[in-house]
């Protein structure tokens, strides 16, 4: 609504409220089919992507096979194996079939995403799934939890700019963000985990005890954990930080601040419904970006912390050129990642009004 | 009756590495009871920093260097302004003396219904929540806007009805003084004429007093009682605006009546040169370099602000009493 003179603008209030609804309603939608369009995007490119990397799984898993038995077999028996395995993984069709029957399985059986090589003859969805929770229970908790500090801390130091403990904070943010995650994560394993072992640093949790719903259980897997999201948060954190410190100062030099100033209101009123609420929206649009691009930090931290995620997963099948097991934790992190960005996204027209109409 | 405001000897300038360069040097203005004073100059002459000066609204590099501001209200409390603690300063803000910000259009919080941004400072001044809002519709009324108007964003409104909205809300509590720093720039010629007009309408109803800063000699002349022109940080000339308009006194003051265009086909003069930045102030009388009536002292000397009767004041050799015997 863009209301051209001063009478129109007051009858076309009540109309422009309903129209409001009805554009946020529209945002929501557009804003699902563009989720489940970078779904399919992803799984796409997983598939083709995944199958080109060279090396085949058959001479890698015969290998494996040989090692293990300690003695070669004959050709033929090499080549009944290979035809077996071959036929289960559907491989003897062309590309493109296997691709629909890929998609049809995966939508229409109910996730069927194949066997894996990896831990054969187990589905790798359930193998996803079994892992899945690590990654997300790290990755989810760590992230927000670092976005929730990491905006407070930014807001007070962007406030107090010219304080000297501001530019202290200012210039430690700086050296934590630029630390890459995996040298924050050996560093704490080293001084905090071996050297003054104040914290457990290996392992999902005691090596002595079985998951089960008992205090013992879960708070050794809390205290577990507690070093892999510090590392993850530290350098998240810093970075969030200087973000939300950089949009404070920026509204804090906007026209209504200083309108704010002048109407007398309290300096907490001005901190908070002034400065951070507008300093806020842009926060939370960074959250979203960040999201995707820190997942990997998350995959480094498994593998150094020896958490049983689906980093440490897809090291696995890696290793084995498991094309199966390698799309489906594509799969599933991108669907993590976008559905944290769809939450964000539907969370933004609530924060800024000016959303409601553009987007 | 003592004036409502009493600026005296007020510099402000702007913090540097070294040192401050000064962009106020010692202004001394009364601001009377109940007129609209208008504050002129060319952009850069300093007027802006005095009115956020007097709102003590100045933020870093802008700094204060000296002087003082009495306030004295009409029940017969005083404050010094500039000794005042941010605390009573905010209670003292928005009750006694209130502020239209120059770039009103951005002035109004993006994020929050003018609902909220009437009321939150109406509440925290003290008002009930029906009060509060009481006084915002009435507010609205007197700049011509539909009550309904309280529901919208900012982003809703065009740049007039914000301009208005900012006015209300500057109005709401009542307060004795106003100050309106370049209240009508990037509005339509239309548009300045009604809000000049609903802002003296509201000094008429309330009995306020109007300190309003603009380079437009268009706008003085529509609405003020008095004007003070400022040149290069300093005041060059302060009186009636008929005065000024019908026969300045200060070769900077003639100057600029001679710039606007006039109806029956006068020539508009131009003002030759260009005004000096706070960065290289001239010495002596800060407008010699571009004074067409120079004499030896404006080089070595700077005028002191004189009365020169009816009123009229004027910081000018020319009108000191030795050079007018000399002549």
């Amino acid at each position: 609504m863009t209301a051209n003179s001063d009478a129109s603008a007051g009858d076309s209030a009540a109309e422009g409220q309903a129209a409001g609804r009805r554009e946020v309603f529209q945002y929501a939608v557009r804003r699902f089919g563009v989720y489940l369009f970078t779904l399919w995007a992803a799984i796409t490119v997983a598939f083709f992507v995944f199958r080109l990397v060279p090396g085949d799984p058959m001479n890698i898993l015969l290998g494996n096979l040989t090692r293990a038995e300690g003695r070669q077999r004959d050709a033929a028996a090499e080549e009944a194996i290979i035809a077996h395995y071959r036929e289960i993984f559907g491989m003897d069709d062309p590309l493109p079939l296997q691709y629909i029957n890929y998609l049809r399985k995966a939508i229409l059986g109910g996730l069927d995403l194949g066997p894996s090589f990896v831990e054969y003859p187990a589905q790798t969805k359930d193998l996803v799934f079994r892992r899945m929770p690590w990654t997300i229970g790290i990755f989810t908790t760590s992230v927000l939890l670092a976005w929730i500090v990491g905006t407070g801390l930014g807001a007070l130091i962007g406030w107090l700019q010219r304080s000297r403990l501001s530019q202290l904070a200012v210039v430690i943010s700086t050296l934590l963000q630029i630390t890459p995650v995996y040298l924050v994560a050996l560093g704490l394993i080293i001084y905090v985990g071996y050297i003054w072992r104040i914290l457990p640093a290996g392992g999902p949790y005691a090596r002595h005890l079985q998951p089960e719903w008992t205090w013992e259980f879960i708070s050794s897997l809390l205290t577990h954990a507690i070093l892999p999201m510090l590392s993850n948060m530290i350098v998240i954190g810093a970075g969030f930080t200087l973000g939300m410190r950089a949009l404070m100062i920026s509204v804090l030099g906007e026209d209504y601040l200083t309108f704010a100033r002048a109407k007398g209101l309290s300096p907490f009123t001005v901190l908070k419904d002034y400065a951070f609420r507008n300093a806020l929206i842009p926060q939370v649009t960074a959250l979203a970006i960040i999201v995707g691009a820190t997942l990997n930090g998350t995959f480094i931290i498994e593998i150094l912390f020896q958490l049983p995620g689906l980093g440490t997963l897809f090291v696995q099948a890696m290793g084995l050129r498991d094309f199966n097991t390698m799309q489906a934790v594509v799969l599933f992190s991108i669907f993590a990642v976008l559905t944290l960005t769809l939450i964000v996204d539907l969370a933004l027209p609530l924060l800024d009004p000016r959303i409601r109409r553009t987007a | 009756m003592p004036a409502l405001l009493e600026i005296r000897g007020l510099s402000a300038g702007l913090q540097g590495r070294r040192s401050i360069t000064q962009v106020v040097s010692s202004v001394d203005l009364d601001v009377q009871r109940g007129e609209i004073l208008g504050v002129v100059g060319e952009s850069g002459c300093g007027k802006s920093t005095l009115a956020t000066a007097i709102m003590r609204l100045l933020v870093p590099p802008q700094v204060l260097q000296s002087g003082s501001m009495t306030l004295r209200l009409k029940d017969g409390n005083t404050y010094e302004l500039l000794e005042l603690p941010e605390t009573d300063l905010r209670q003292l803000r928005w009750r006694h003396l209130s502020y239209i910000p120059q770039g009103s259009m951005n002035s109004l919080n993006p994020v929050l219904r003018i609902e909220r941004q009437m009321t939150d400072t109406l509440i925290q001044h003290g008002l009930s929540r029906e009060e509060a809002l009481k006084r915002s519709i009435a507010a609205l009324e007197m700049v011509n806007l539909e009550p309904r108007l309280l529901d919208s964003y900012p982003h809703e409104l065009s740049g007039g009805m914000r301009q208005r909205v900012i006015i209300a809300a500057a109005v709401s509590m009542r307060p004795a003084l106003i100050v309106a720093d370049e209240l009508t720039t990037a509005l339509d010629v239309v548009t300045q004429r009604q809000l000049l007009q609903e802002l003296a309408g509201i000094r008429d109803e309330l009995g306020a007093t109007i300190l309003i800063i603009t380079h437009d000699m268009g706008v003085v002349a529509q609405i003020a009682d008095r004007v003070a022109v400022m040149y290069a940080g300093k005041i060059a000339e302060l009186g009636t605006v008929n005065d000024i308009f019908e026969s300045p006194l200060h070769p900077y003051s003639q100057g600029l009546i001679g710039a606007i265009p006039r109806a029956g086909g006068h020539r508009v003069e131009g003002l030759p040169g260009e005004a000096p930045s706070p960065w290289n102030y001239p010495a002596g009388c800060r407008f010699h370099t571009r004074c067409p009536h120079v004499i030896d002292r404006c080089r070595a000397q700077t005028p002191a602000l004189l009365p020169q009767g009816d009123g009229r004041w004027a910081a000018c050799h020319l009108y000191e009493p030795e050079v007018l015997s000399n002549a």
